[in-house]
């Protein structure tokens, strides 16, 4: 629990959320701009710039999802075992998330 | 007038219940401390904390209606019928009225509310302008009623952990004092997952304080005393 303590995690929630909401924009305002289809998703995932994006997007969303997380099992879950176990489920999950991102995004950018 | 206080005397009974009563306010009786009295003296057993009955120890905090405030300073005529009392949320009960403030007051000691200062002491006062003065008002009014953190859910979800708002706007208290040489170390001292950081901005502690301070506030000047003193 000592990854992200205190102010750090105060600071890196909010950080998270606007680099998170400015992606997104970016993002909505780069899909509406071209015709609609799949060719501006891929457009977006092949270009280099996109991919970074991309990625760092979802890494803000892992680490915003995480300390949230953790916020409300610190608040709500005083069992030690069952904290545990809600944490390293979640944990895996988000790092299950950021893998497939990143192996869609790289197999995506490979192939183009 | 129509009360349902909560009563529980742990000597006599299994679980708390709500009692009933009526009471015709006399002419003399203005507050609900007033009524409360007067209820004592039909009911002996019924138990509160009270001492200035003027809105300054802090002794009659209490959940009155949904909402925590001072016995004292709530007029009769304000309050909705049947009036409900409970004691302060989230603290444990010793009896009817009366809460356990030990884990509060261990939170005010924990952040330790009182000046640190090694330098030399100056012949007469510690000076201060009065700028520096003004950075206290709203912070040093506080009386530890315990109504801000009795109405807190991140208070009530870790009551151990927690300082409250009542401690943290004590802490700032003393960030803010400009002859206060520890800052640093309060700051430190604070920067913990729970101790500063269960507060999640809910501002229930603002909205009951019976001395319309803001802990809400001083919380945030916490944290942005903390960000300017780690950057």
């Amino acid at each position: 629990m000592r990854l992200f303590s205190g102010q750090s995690a105060w600071l890196l929630q909010r950080l998270s959320a606007i680099l998170v909401l400015l992606l997104l924009l970016l993002g909505i305002v780069n899909l509406l701009a071209a015709p609609p289809g799949y060719d501006a998703w891929r457009a977006l995932a092949t270009s280099t710039h996109g991919a970074v994006l991309i990625i760092v997007g979802f890494i803000a969303v892992a680490v915003h999802a995480w300390i949230g997380t953790r916020d409300v099992v610190l608040d709500y879950v005083h069992v030690p075992a069952l904290r545990i176990a809600i944490l390293a489920v979640v944990g895996t999950l988000l790092l299950g998330v950021l893998t497939r991102v990143a192996l869609t995004v790289a197999t995506a950018l490979a192939a183009a | 007038m129509r009360f349902r206080i909560y009563r529980f005397d742990p000597q006599t009974d299994q679980r708390p219940r709500m009692q009933d009563y009526d009471f015709t306010p006399g002419h003399h009786d203005r507050m609900l401390l007033d009524a409360l009295i007067g209820l004592k003296r039909i009911d002996p057993g019924l138990s509160f904390r009270r001492s200035c009955r003027e809105g300054v120890c802090g002794s009659d905090a209490m959940n009155i209606n949904g909402r925590n405030g001072l016995a004292c300073i709530h007029p009769l005529k304000d309050l909705r019928e049947p009036v409900v009392l409970r004691p302060l949320p989230g603290f444990p009960v010793v009896r009817d009225l009366i809460v356990d403030m030990t884990q509060f007051f261990a939170h005010y000691h924990a952040i330790r509310p009182y000046l640190i200062n090694d330098e030399l002491p100056p012949e007469r006062e510690r000076l201060q302008s009065p700028a520096q003065r003004d950075k206290l008002d709203g912070l040093y009014e506080c009386i530890l009623c315990a109504c801000c953190s009795g109405f807190c859910p991140s208070y009530w979800w870790n009551p151990d952990k927690f300082i409250g708002p009542a401690g943290l706007l004590q802490a700032y208290r003393f960030i803010a004092d400009s002859r206060d040489k520890a800052t640093s170390e309060r700051l430190a001292f604070l920067d913990d997952v729970y101790r500063l950081y269960r507060c999640r901005s809910i501002m229930n502690c603002t909205e009951v304080c019976p001395k319309k301070l803001s802990p809400s506030h001083a919380i945030e000047r916490i944290r942005s005393a903390m960000v300017r003193d780690s950057s």
